[in-house]
């Protein structure tokens, strides 16, 4: 059970019309949540109604504990976000940009030489925004979310169009944040592999309801394998395994278990052989969190 | 909001704003100027503060409203193209606060083109030996005039140029605007009242007579009633804009 003093950010049946349904988030403080789900999902939608761009239908929005109708402000002066892509001024260097930022802030010149220097900006400060490839302008967007070192932090996509060298360097960066710098990180992506590498809790979104959230280890506990076993007597074996408690099913000759533990696989096949029914294969077949994360967001609605 | 006004300027660097508004500045004053020049030196009757002061407002009429079209429409462009709108608001400027520091921003640098104006022309008129001392109170009236038309007309640019991201439109008006100060004085003063670009004239404190054949400069008073317009207009055109800016999602 969540302790609600330890969630920095929750909503309730949060709800904007056509787009998000009702959903429940929760972030505790310090951890790294990967918000993820198929474009066109609503992400960026939710995202946007934790930062008030976006008005809610219905629902709640609480941050730091306290309502973000009501306070929005000083909530908003400890968030820093990169929300779709990164926004800068073109004709700005770097710098200037970063300096737009600050002024806005009210943070110190250390600020900024600290963000540009996390993320490896420094070299190209004096260069206009316009000029930057696609990765630095990413780096930009970061750098000007962390210049006021928040206590949350909402990126949205982060390595969307990066090369795989920028998109590592980003992870990196990102998963050092919570211990070097006390924040938690919110973070979007429609890639798995991508939350699997960063996150250490997981919200899934699919057609603007949240469809599992939790932490990796229990989306990891899912993929479990499902048992098969191929029997001289199938329909036979299928009853006594019934008469026994077991829930089994039969498809192709074969007896279809759900996840079991060890000593119930040891069970089944001393009980098949007791009987004469030879068991001539046991299989295990594991779901990857990739076909997990597909079911979730192609075929169950909700848990 | 004096942060936000300042940032205003802090942004327009490299934008090339100012450079642009002293070329249409120094070519609609040479034009005045130069055409003044010929006109005293063929009427030396003519050498009097009224011609010059009457010259440049109805120069006003053509330049005014392209240069008003252009500074904001590159104020605002900037959030555009840089899609700087859902940072800022995230950064807790919000969309009336920054509409406005535009506003004041756009203003700040058009009153200063006004000024420089009256000061060219006082210039001019020492140079050339226009009887009687400078005309404070006429130049006074004649920044006065500019810009209550210039603030009337940057509200109507600014809404266009925020409501519309292609500045192609915003640009286009500005370019009918132009056309409809020059043209102002040759529509019946009643359509005149609806087009907020013919006010340059209209609040200038000279006006031209047409006697007979002839014509004479003949100082104009104050109309309070078309000033209450040109500021009506503003204040509509300005809170439709904001409104329509911040009622926008992002």
């Amino acid at each position: 059970m969540r302790m609600s003093a330890a969630l920095v950010i929750e909503t309730r049946k949060l709800t904007k019309k056509n787009r998000v349904l009702e959903l429940d988030l929760e972030v505790k403080e310090g951890e790294i949540y990967g918000f993820l789900g198929p474009n066109g999902a609503g992400k960026t939608t939710t995202l946007k109604m934790l930062l008030g761009l976006v008005k809610p239908s219905a629902g709640t929005v609480r941050i730091f504990g306290e309502s973000l109708r009501k306070r929005r402000s000083a909530i908003l002066r400890q968030i820093g976000s990169l929300i779709e892509s990164p926004s800068y001024y073109g004709h700005l260097t770097g710098l200037e940009n970063m300096r737009v930022v600050q002024r806005l802030r009210g943070v110190p010149d250390r600020n900024v030489e600290e963000a540009l220097r996390i993320v490896r900006l420094e070299k190209h400060r004096d260069k206009k925004a316009e000029a930057y490839s696609l990765g630095m302008k990413q780096r930009l967007g970061i750098a000007m979310a962390l210049v006021a070192f928040p206590r949350l932090l909402i990126l949205d996509e982060p390595t969307n169009g990066l090369d795989p060298a920028g998109m590592e360097e980003i992870r990196e960066l990102i998963r050092a944040l919570p211990g070097r710098y006390g924040m938690t990180v919110l973070l979007s992506s429609h890639l798995l592999g991508e939350i699997e590498r960063i996150a250490t809790s997981v919200g899934i979104i699919n057609e603007g309801r949240m469809v599992f959230q939790g932490s990796l280890d229990s989306l990891r506990a899912r993929s479990r394998g499902e048992i098969r076993i191929a029997a001289g007597d199938c329909a036979a074996a299928q009853r006594l395994l019934a008469e026994h408690g077991f829930q089994v099913a039969s498809a192709g000759g074969r007896l279809l278990f759900g996840p079991l533990a060890d000593r119930e696989v040891a069970e089944i096949n001393r009980l098949l052989v007791s009987r004469g029914i030879p068991v001539t294969r046991i299989e295990e077949r594991r779901r990857s969190l990739e076909d997990i994360f597909l079911d979730l967001t192609g075929k169950e609605r909700s848990l | 909001m004096m942060r936000t006004l300042k940032l205003e300027f802090y942004k327009i660097r490299r934008k090339k704003i100012i450079p642009m508004l002293l070329l249409l500045l120094a070519a609609e004053m040479l034009w005045a100027l130069l055409s003044n020049s010929m006109n005293v030196s063929r009427n030396p009757d003519q050498a009097v503060w009224e011609s010059i002061l009457f010259t440049a407002a109805s120069m006003n009429g053509l330049f005014m409203p392209l240069m008003t079209a252009i500074v904001v429409s590159r104020l605002c462009d900037m959030e555009h193209k840089g899609a700087t709108w859902k940072l800022l608001a995230a950064l807790n400027v919000g969309r009336g606060r920054l509409y406005a520091a535009k506003y004041a921003c756009a203003g700040i640098l058009l009153l200063a083109a006004a000024a420089a104006q009256a000061v060219l022309i006082a210039i001019y008129g020492l140079a050339k030996g226009f009887p009687g001392g400078i005309p404070v109170a006429w130049l006074l009236r004649f920044i006065g005039g500019t810009m209550l038309a210039t603030l009337a007309v940057a509200a109507l640019q600014q809404w266009v140029a925020m409501a519309v991201r292609n500045q192609a439109f915003a640009l286009c008006l500005g370019m009918l605007g132009s056309f409809a100060g020059l043209a102002a004085a040759l529509f019946p003063a009643g359509v005149r009242r609806l087009l907020i670009w013919s006010y340059y004239l209209d609040l200038a404190p000279v006006t031209y007579r047409y006697a007979d054949s002839a014509g004479v400069y003949a100082a104009q008073p104050w109309n309070a009633g078309l000033a209450g317009a040109a500021l009506a207009a503003a204040f509509l055109c300005y809170a439709a804009g904001s409104f329509h800016a911040a009622r926008n999602e992002i």
